[in-house]
């Protein structure tokens, strides 16, 4: 779990968090899983994400899950994001082009559903505070990411990325790195920040680079924009 | 943008190496020969197309214009020529582009051609160059007929020498002379074509068969490469087979080794790993390493192991060899693992890296991967830090 997310948190108010799912009995499990965090507090629950956001409009955090009634709702998620809602996908689909799909239309972060109890809480705070946080599902996805377009990692970002997937703890991926648990954290978190590049703009993904700027995990220059270094040869028509 | 040449190469598909090369080889030798007999052949119809036509304007032409106001119908002399051209030039552009020619109505034509100029050059020139068909006609026989059985020619030359003949009776030369030099141009005049003509085919035959044989012989070859092959590759899985449970199964049956004995239950599920994984090994499937993998990991699973498998990406066909490499040492710590197991592979087109995380716990023989990697292409890494074991082993091309 991340102390660093709560810097930013006002104390005293809770993360109001929303969750959207179609199944009741998943609904209770994550209200459950969240209930052991005080700093959390769920706001309103249901099967539709514009009758939730409605019931709970000051929501911090919407825990959307990406299937609802048998449609895959990235549409849905995309325009949530653009609006600056912060989500956090769950599914119960964690293949890497599913996982990727999420990051481009937005999500803040993606979780698979069989690795939820043990992220969950940590995910949510940290994405109430604008902060990153890659669940080894997504960690394999991003070191696996073959697309053409997609950012261009460090070795040793891609190296932390691949650890954490394999071993799911930063602890031994800083013994075999031989550095800091913070500084393999900082990889893995800079390669995450550099997705936020990736995909259409979106609100929170500015929110997410703005924040990392911020905290001095990303240098603006280092994220680059992704443009064709040639295009400024050319003539000014 | 991300320019890192090899690994951006998306969608790579995994098939695997085709395991008897030697078959490609041999039909491509095979090709080849008949690539060589086919320039041959087209050689000699060149030459033969060559022949007619530079004969028809070297020889025929200037002889029929010298004799033009001699000739009994000058005007049937010289249409006939044309038209004997014109057939040979048809007939020599269709041979070189390898089309068929309708043969049967084009020798008709010419033996007609050949009456007619009998009929119309007249006495005088029966004998003479300008009585061109006694010389040329044969090429062009061979011409429209390149290809086809020698008989053809043989009974076109018998066709062209009977009408010659007749010529020269009705035309009332029966003297000795006479006959002798008729005898002497249609043997003069048939026996070079004659002889291109049953070369050429024979040469053809020839090479036809020599490319044939080539292609049976390197196919044979190929043959028994492959299963060469096949019994060296099932050979030496014999040899890690007995490796792997020889030993183990050898103790037990002797009453050396102890069923109760953890050590030897630990060797059994090892070689039991190794053994599911050998005869997945010779499965034909699109991943053979994803594959054997799960074969290891339904294996653990079995003898009540939870154990999780994540892949991402595809990995790229590898040779069998490597597949071992990057799979064996995991094998062996799967053996040993209790509690949960963690199996992640990360394929690329130019890596693969298959992880293998089980509970570290004291008292867990130090015995390590198999020393065994493949020429030092696969890098193997066995890590305990007193939480986890940490098996990886990594390939890079």
């Amino acid at each position: 779990m991340d102390a660093d997310a709560l810097a930013a948190m006002t104390p005293g108010r809770p993360v109001g968090v929303a969750i959207v799912d179609d199944h009741p009995v998943v609904i209770d499990g994550v209200r459950a899983w969240l209930a052991t965090e005080p700093r959390l507090t769920v706001l309103a629950t249901g099967d539709d994400p514009d009758e939730v956001l409605r019931a709970a409009p000051e929501a911090d955090v919407v825990l959307l899950d990406l299937r609802l009634h048998g449609r895959v709702v990235l549409d849905k998620l995309a325009e949530l994001s653009a609006a600056g809602r912060r989500v956090v996908v769950y599914s119960e689909h964690s293949d890497p082009q599913t996982m990727l799909a999420a990051l481009d239309a937005g999500a803040v972060a993606f979780l698979a559903k069989h690795e939820g109890r043990e992220h969950c809480v940590a995910t949510v705070l940290n994405a109430a505070s604008d902060r990153p946080y890659v669940a080894p599902a997504l960690a394999g996805a991003i070191v696996g990411d073959s697309r053409p377009d997609r950012p261009v990692l460090s070795d040793q970002e891609r190296e932390a990325l691949l650890l954490w997937f394999q071993s799911m703890s930063k602890a031994s991926v800083a013994r075999r790195m031989r550095i800091s648990e913070h500084t393999v954290k900082q990889y893995v978190d800079r390669a995450r920040i550099k997705y936020t590049r990736a995909g259409r703009p979106a609100a929170t993904k500015a929110a997410l680079l703005a924040r990392a700027i911020e905290d001095g995990l990303i240098r603006p220059e280092e994220i680059g924009i992704y443009r064709s270094q040639a295009s400024t040869d050319w003539p000014t028509p | 943008m991300s320019a890192e040449p090899g690994i951006a190469r998306p969608g790579a598909t995994a098939i695997p190496a085709p395991r008897t090369a030697g078959v490609a080889d041999g039909v491509d030798a095979g090709r080849a020969a008949a690539a060589v007999a086919r320039i041959s052949d087209r050689g000699a119809r060149v030459v033969a197309v060559t022949i007619a036509l530079v004969w028809q304007l070297a020889i025929g032409l200037p002889a029929v214009l010298a004799a033009w106001s001699e000739l009994a119908a000058p005007l049937v002399v010289a249409g006939g020529w044309l038209l004997v051209t014109a057939v040979g030039v048809l007939a020599g552009v269709r041979l070189l582009h390898h089309k068929p020619l309708p043969a049967p109505p084009l020798a008709g034509l010419l033996l007609a051609v050949d009456v007619v100029v009998f009929a119309a050059v007249g006495r005088p020139h029966l004998f003479g160059p300008a009585n061109w068909v006694w010389g040329t006609l044969a090429w062009f026989f061979v011409v429209i007929l390149w290809g086809r059985p020698v008989r053809w020619l043989l009974a076109l030359l018998v066709a062209h020498a009977s009408i010659a003949l007749a010529a020269v009776a009705l035309y009332d030369a029966n003297s000795a002379a006479d006959l002798a030099r008729s005898a002497m141009a249609l043997y003069g005049t048939s026996s070079l074509p004659a002889a291109v003509f049953a070369g050429a085919t024979a040469l053809a035959t020839l090479s036809r068969s020599r490319a044939a044989t080539a292609a049976t012989t390197n196919a044979v070859v190929a043959e028994r490469e492959a299963a060469e092959r096949a019994r060296l590759e099932r050979r030496e899985r014999l040899a890690l087979v007995s490796g792997a449970a020889g030993d183990v199964l050898t103790e037990l049956a002797q009453g050396r080794a102890d069923p109760a004995d953890p050590e030897v239950q630990r060797r059994c599920v090892h070689a039991a790993g190794r053994l599911r994984r050998l005869i997945a090994e010779s499965d034909d499937v699109p991943h053979p390493l994803l594959h054997e993998l799960r074969a290891a990991a339904d294996l653990a699973e079995r003898n009540g192991l939870p154990i999780d498998m994540v892949t991402v990406g595809t990995p790229p066909p590898l040779p069998a060899r490597i597949r071992r490499s990057l799979a064996d040492p995991l094998t062996a710590t799967l053996a040993d693992a209790r509690d949960w197991a963690r199996l992640t592979v990360v394929a690329g087109p130019d890596e693969v890296v298959v992880g293998l995380v089980t509970p570290d716990r004291p008292g867990l023989g130090d015995t390590g991967p198999p020393p065994e990697d493949g020429d030092g292409q696969v890098e193997i890494l066995d890590e305990r830090d007193g939480k986890i074991r940490w098996t990886q082993t990594r390939w890079r091309r």
